[in-house]
């Protein structure tokens, strides 16, 4: 489970999540419309558009927590909930505040590790590559929303996965946190892994990402890479304003 | 299974509202010494009177508290959005709550019958060979009843949890739980005879003396269950609300 540095990987890494017509429908409003794209790995793929676009609708799909309306996300090539042990295979940090506040970030940690059979020396070792080592047995009612994020993250890595998928990591951390969080997308997707990353920080995915991937209105509107945007368009935001122009809409699925 | 198990294991352990649903169901062994020392005292004065056992008295105050705990078991995790990293850790929902409903299970019978089984003897060892009336059966005779108050705790804490995955809210699971418990055989007694005895017989509080072969009360007389058949009605109870709960929690998003 654990890899020293040097090494090669103990297992194959290699990874991938494959949407085929997705499409989910809430009451009268499509949240995510007939969406098919591939993330792959070995690069940071980044997931941009307006809120209400369907970015976190499609994680959830992707993650199996909302049931698509017609279309399927696959990832390795199987539906998420046929995974045997999840988060072997996937790890994600879809809402940082959705952990019980009363719990220390040691035991939330580890409740969720047991599950899949994760031991809890890798529990200590996640703690401190996200550098909460010092507070894990303070209640998670306390932290602040960085320290959340750094604990969302944690339970992403938790289980050595191949894929990852991270739903806005940067809010709230300060410029330190920022630029280790770079550095670890970065680093995750050198080491063969498949990352997906949604961020409204035009600056700081154009540093990170290598892909980028643009929904509107539930729809796909661009995928291409950040050199063919920025080949294009004087910067990634300047794409991203004149991709995104008719698709603003704050809608938001739920 | 196994793993899941654990990690629901220890969910339960490491949040407080555990302790102070566990300590509230406690009480009823304090109250229970109280209510004989005060009794005893009577009696001391007036030679003999027929008290009620402390036991069945404040029963309803662990059941009331452990339903709680059961509902907390899953509604909490709606609260704060835990259930999304639960589902994402554990994709199989039946996998889930059948986890949770035998931690839940478990932990209410053996918290209950510890209590009670207190509150029966610290009450048998403060009345002496006064004559309270509670206090003149043979242990033997009151095993059934004793069995039957443990079982309905743990069946109402499941009753609980099935509620709560259905409902979702913490709030409107516990009022169902109090309405089950207090509210419907309150009406029933109401209801004009034999109405009131025929609806009564098949509520949850009423299955316990029924279980024990004994009459409900002296306004209701006698049940129309024989044991089994009341045990049978008792294990129903949480079944079909599991199941509900179950498919709520299989078909909607979380």
């Amino acid at each position: 489970m654990v890899r020293r540095a040097g090494a090669p990987p103990s297992r194959i890494l290699y990874g991938v999540i494959e949407l085929q017509h997705l499409t989910k429908r809430y009451g009268g409003t499509l949240a995510v419309d007939d969406l098919s794209f591939k993330v792959e790995p070995g690069h940071v793929t980044g997931f941009l558009g307006p809120n209400g676009a369907g970015k976190s609708t499609t994680m959830r799909l992707i993650l199996g927590l909302d049931a698509p309306t017609s279309g399927q996300a696959l990832v390795n090539g199987r539906r998420y909930a046929s995974l045997g042990k999840p988060m072997r295979q996937v790890g994600a940090l879809l809402d940082a505040g959705a952990v019980h506040g009363g719990r220390s970030a040691y035991n939330h940690l580890l409740c969720m590790a047991r599950t899949n059979d994760i031991g809890p020396m890798r529990v200590a070792e996640v703690l401190e590559q996200v550098g909460l080592a010092g507070v894990a047995r303070k209640r998670v009612g306390g932290f602040s929303l960085g320290m959340k994020q750094r604990l969302g993250i944690a339970s992403a890595l938790l289980g050595d996965p191949g894929v990852l998928m991270f739903d806005e990591p940067v809010n709230g951390l300060d410029p330190d946190g920022v630029r280790w969080i770079r550095d670890l997308m970065r680093s995750l997707a050198a080491e063969g892994r498949t990352v997906l990353l949604s961020s409204h920080l035009m600056s700081e995915m154009a540093l990170t990402a290598e892909r980028i991937v643009i929904v509107g209105r539930g729809k796909l509107v661009a995928e291409a890479t950040v050199a063919e945007l920025t080949a294009r368009y004087p910067t990634l935001e300047d794409a991203y304003m004149a991709l995104t122009a008719d698709s603003l809409q704050y809608g938001a699925a739920r | 299974m196994k793993a899941v198990l654990s990690s629901e294991w220890l969910k339960l352990r490491s949040v407080t509202s555990t302790y102070h649903t566990m300590g509230m169901a406690a009480l009823t062994a304090v109250l229970g010494i109280a209510w004989t020392l005060y009794v005893s005292d009577l009696a001391d004065e007036r030679g003999m009177l027929r008290a009620a056992a402390p036991e069945e008295g404040f029963l309803p105050l662990v059941q009331i508290s452990l339903a709680v705990l059961g509902v907390l078991t899953i509604t909490s995790e709606y609260a704060t959005g835990m259930i999304r990293t639960s589902l994402v850790t554990v994709p199989k929902r039946s996998t889930l709550l059948l986890a949770k409903a035998g931690i839940v299970g478990l932990a209410t019978f053996v918290a209950a019958n510890a209590i009670l089984l207190i509150t029966y003897s610290t009450s048998r060892l403060i009345a002496g060979d006064r004559h309270l009336a509670f206090n003149e059966t043979l242990f033997a005779d009151d095993l059934p009843r004793l069995f039957a108050s443990g079982l309905s705790v743990t069946a109402l804490a499941l009753v609980g949890l099935g509620l709560g995955a259905t409902i979702r809210s913490t709030a409107g699971a516990i009022v169902s739980v109090v309405a089950l418990l207090f509210v419907l055989p309150g009406l029933a007694n109401y209801l004009p005879p034999p109405w009131n005895t025929r609806i009564a017989t098949l509520l949850l509080p009423n299955l316990v003396p029924q279980i024990a072969d004994q009459r409900l009360s002296s306004r209701l007389g006698d049940g129309y269950l024989p044991p089994w058949a009341a045990l049978a009605v008792l294990l129903a109870y949480p079944l079909i609300t599991l199941l509900i709960g179950y498919f709520q929690l299989r078909r909607r998003d979380a």
